[in-house]
This record gives structure tokens, sequence and C-alpha cells, in this order.
């Protein structure tokens, strides 16, 4: 399953939405890069495309994805076991180059692994100089 | 001023990864920080992290499998056991250098003895955004009964 979670470059998130938020952790992520884009990939096992906020704002990416507490409630009446995952959103903040060029960041989420590219604009990317002989 | 990516960063740089891998292993632990803990001990290490609930007519397990899916996991149930296996590969794509990597290649295998018999027919799992979903019926004459009572006179 592929699909594409809304890209947005608007402000960080107002206070009275942050109110609203479950517990969070910060997914793990791996981030990997060559000329042409930086690429990341996070843990948010649980949230689901609608969930997910990717904003860009002055040198920062922030990763939200929310994680459906439904499936969790449903179970408060059953009689816990075992208990090591609570429900909880995901967030955290990268610094990113200032050359990343934000309308055109992608992201697919697939069994629960966020994957976002950030493409390079052209002044990031690396350059060959050509030697002229003297 | 110091520049930027001098020595003297790169070594402050790493007491800061050090306080967010410390910082992780609180917040895998006690996510909230305040509600008593209700983990055992394998919460810290183990992985992947499950939930198991007691439903009455059946047991049922979760885990969260993040970038694992139906092929690459295994349930193997017997009448009072129960195993899940299964391998994780993170793979540098081709031509990419590493910046930073925290999510763990790993094969795994966690198994519980079940309070119960169960009915392996009746059991199913599924998996959905990175979650395992584990539904085992219980056997019949594990399941819970209710008993009549009659009035006395």
């Amino acid at each position: 399953m592929n699909i594409s979670p809304a890209v947005r470059t608007t402000a960080p998130t107002q206070p009275e939405q942050v109110d609203q938020r479950q517990m969070t952790i910060s997914p793990l992520v791996d981030v990997y890069e060559n000329a042409q884009e930086i690429l990341l990939f996070a843990d948010v096992p649980g949230a689901t495309k609608d969930g997910i906020d990717i904003r860009v704002d002055n040198g920062q990416v922030s990763l939200s994805a929310h994680r459906d507490t439904t499936s969790f409630a449903d179970r408060e009446n059953l009689a816990p076991i075992q208990s090591e995952v609570r429900a909880y959103d995901y967030y955290r903040v990268f610094a990113v180059p200032t050359g990343i060029e934000p309308t055109k960041i992608e992201a697919e989420l697939t069994a629960g692994v966020l994957k976002v590219r950030f493409p390079k604009s052209d002044a990031l990317k690396p350059r060959q100089i050509a030697v002229k002989a003297g | 001023m110091f520049p930027r990516f001098s020595d003297f960063d790169r070594t402050f740089s790493l007491f800061d990864e050090l306080r967010r891998r410390m910082d992780r292993v609180w917040d895998d632990y006690e996510p909230d920080g305040f509600e008593a803990p209700n983990l055992s001990f394998s919460a810290f290490s183990a992985w992947p992290k499950v939930n198991v609930y007691d439903a009455a007519d059946s047991l049922v397990l979760t885990a969260d499998i993040p970038g694992i899916t139906e092929k690459d996991v295994k349930v193997t149930l017997t009448a009072d056991s129960l195993t899940v296996t299964g391998d994780r590969k993170t793979v540098v794509p081709d031509g990419y250098t590493v910046q930073r990597q925290e999510r763990p290649s790993t094969h795994f295998s966690r198994s519980w003895t079940l309070p119960c018999k169960v009915d392996a027919e009746k059991s199913a799992a599924f998996v959905k955004d990175g979650v395992l979903t584990l539904k085992i019926a219980k056997a019949a004459d594990a399941q819970p009964r209710q008993i009549a009572i009659r009035a006395q006179s």
C-alpha cells in the first residue's frame, strides 16, 4: 500500500492544537543522503495517512504522526495481560539545509514506515568545476 | 565564535547524541512520565513491543512491527504456547550515504506460554499499518461460563 500524505508548508502547530495531543514519543529514523536528495525513514507503527503532518518552517522540518487510539480504547474493558505499547503520537523535528525545496517534498507511508524525500535545490547539489589548462 | 562543525562542535554533538539516546530509553520505558509503569523488564529491550489482552473468549495480541509485511513474520501456535518470529531488513538504498541510522535490522523471536488452552483453527492474524494483530480463540473448555443461579425457597 503506497499513499502520499499531504505535505504542508505552514506555520508551526497552534498551541491549542498541541493541548489536544496525546503523549508523544520521537520515532526512530534513518537518514540517507545523495547528491540529489535527503531521504528519511521513520518508524511510525499504527499511524495512518490522515494523521501524518509534515511541516517545513525556517530551516526546520517537523514530522508528526497521529496514532489512532480507538483500537486501544476498544480494549480498555479487556483485561491486559502484558502491556508494552501505549497510545501515543509521534513527533520529531529536524534541522534541514536551507537549500531544500519545500514544495517538492514527497512522503509515503508503507507498513508503518514513513518515507520522506527532501529534494535538494540546484544550489546544494555538488558541482564539477572544470579545470582549464593555463 | 567557533565556526560551525569545528572539532569543538563535534565533541559536544556527541554529548547531545548521548543525551538524546538516554531520553529515548526513558521515553520507551514510560512515555508519559507520570503513570506507574505497567511494564515488565522485557519492555526495555524486547522487540517488537506487544500488548496482550484477555477478551473472555479469546486472547488478543498486538505487536508494533513497522516495515514488516505479512511475508516476513511468522506466527506459530501450539496448544499452550505462542511464538512470533520475523525479519526486518533496513537496507541502505543504492548510492546513498548514511547520515543517521536508528532503525535496527533485526531477526526477532518472542514466545509466550499461554494462560489457557487455545484453538489454533479458529485463530487469525493480520498486519495493518505496521501493527500485527493476533486473535487467538480459547479452547471451548477454557472459555468463561455463566452459572445460572436459582432461587432456593
